[in-house]
């Protein structure tokens, strides 16, 4: 008996030691790069963009999730004609190392966006509940997130930036206010596009906007 | 009895090997780091301040004319970093303010971000302290890609032998006075 109580605590010490070298359980992660599956390098770019600046961008209702405003609403992208330009920022997927690490920057970036009069609609084929969520833990978006699940990456297919393996490029996609499509680019699905190229895109949409371009120049 | 037993430790064994290299890949007090050539040009307020020479088109850490460095590695892009901004911003103009803190020189790097990136996050933040572009993450390399935000104290090892690391803190603070106290600390300010 006493045996069995001694193999206990040694049982007991070890998982403790297991712990305490561990550190901290996922609970505690420190950013949102700790809790996701790094797929590791993937094909930089698996399908051909369709729309093409000049033509008129393919109209589509999406439901989405919009932080702080309670729950799905349907978006439509003919809502904005005529009142603001639009960029629509395709990613592949929710709680993925790159796109986990984007969005939030263009929420930072809002006075920018606002500047050119631009809306941003972010766009995965996730459904609703885990892009709830991830919005929640990028710490909320004042832009809307639109869900193309059903049918599966429909709207990504019809702009031609639906991948092989059911996800969407990192696409950006920039549409002025009477509905022409001004920039479209799937960019390398690793890689981050820099907000320097947007707000430079941005700036010829809406020529005679405030210099954003012109700060801290060195 | 003993071969009942003879399972589950080995498991707690295979654990604790299997974890040891996620231990290993984490910066700790001791370590050294390679002190890179930084291509980011600076204003001259921060060539100053870093007692650079003016108009330098690249420099080191190790350049920098301080007993010891607080270097945090951020991005424009990270939800924490961001709303810590303003804290890190104040713990900055603490260290200026104090005697002990002006013997630390503080340098921000944004890691995977452009220069434009962070002069934008510069911008937003009014942040006074040097930020510099990583925008090929080579510097968040050699600062063994850590989280954002982490926090590093680092003396420079004479003939540019690398930087060591006396203080190494990832993620947010949640006191900035308790954290500038361990910075300084660390630094062998106090």
């Amino acid at each position: 008996m006493s045996k069995r109580r001694n193999a206990a605590s040694l049982l007991f010490a070890a998982a403790l030691a297991v712990v305490a070298l561990l550190g901290p359980a996922p609970a505690a992660a420190l950013d949102l790069k700790d809790m996701i599956l790094d797929p590791g390098p993937l094909k930089p770019v698996d399908s051909v963009i369709k729309v093409r600046p000049g033509q008129m961008a393919p109209d589509f209702s999406l439901p989405g999730v919009i932080f702080g405003q309670g729950g799905k609403r349907l978006v439509h992208l003919s809502d904005y004609r005529g009142r603001k330009n639009v960029m629509l920022s395709f990613v592949p997927a929710a709680f993925t190392p790159v796109c986990s690490d984007q969005w939030p920057g263009y929420n930072l970036a809002k006075d920018l966006f606002d500047e050119y009069d631009t809306v941003v609609l972010g766009i995965s084929v996730d459904n609703l509940p885990s892009q709830y969520a991830w919005v929640l833990e990028m710490r909320g978006l004042w832009f809307p997130v639109l869900s193309d699940f059903n049918p599966h990456g429909a709207v990504a297919k019809a702009y031609g930036v639906l991948r092989g393996d059911g996800t969407a490029e990192r696409a950006i996609v920039i549409i002025d206010k009477k509905g022409v499509v001004r920039f479209a680019q799937s960019f390398n699905i690793n890689i981050r596009p820099d907000l320097e190229l947007i707000m430079r895109e941005l700036h010829k949409v809406e020529e005679g906007a405030p210099g954003t371009l012109q700060q801290d120049k060195r | 009895m003993h071969r009942f037993l003879a399972a589950p430790l080995l498991a707690l064994l295979l654990m604790l090997v299997l974890a040891l290299p996620a231990l290993a890949a984490k910066p700790k007090e001791g370590d050294v780091l390679p002190d890179l050539e930084i291509k980011t040009p600076l204003k001259p307020a921060e060539q100053e301040y870093l007692g650079l020479p003016a108009g330098a088109k690249s420099w080191r850490l190790s350049q920098i004319k301080a007993e010891t460095l607080l270097v945090e590695i951020f991005s424009m892009y990270c939800p924490r970093c961001q709303a810590e901004a303003p804290a890190v911003n104040r713990v900055f103009e603490k260290l200026m303010a104090s005697p002990q803190g002006a013997k630390l020189k503080f340098v921000a790097i944004g890691a995977g971000n452009s220069q434009f990136e962070v002069d934008f996050f510069r911008k937003k933040y009014q942040a006074g302290m040097p930020m510099v572009q990583d925008a090929d993450y080579k510097l968040h390399k050699a600062f063994m890609g850590v989280g954002t935000p982490s926090y590093f104290v680092l003396k420079s090892l004479p003939g540019g032998k690398g930087l060591k690391v006396l203080y190494f803190r990832e993620g947010q603070f949640e006191d900035e006075d308790a954290f500038l106290e361990q910075v300084l600390r660390a630094a062998g300010a106090k």
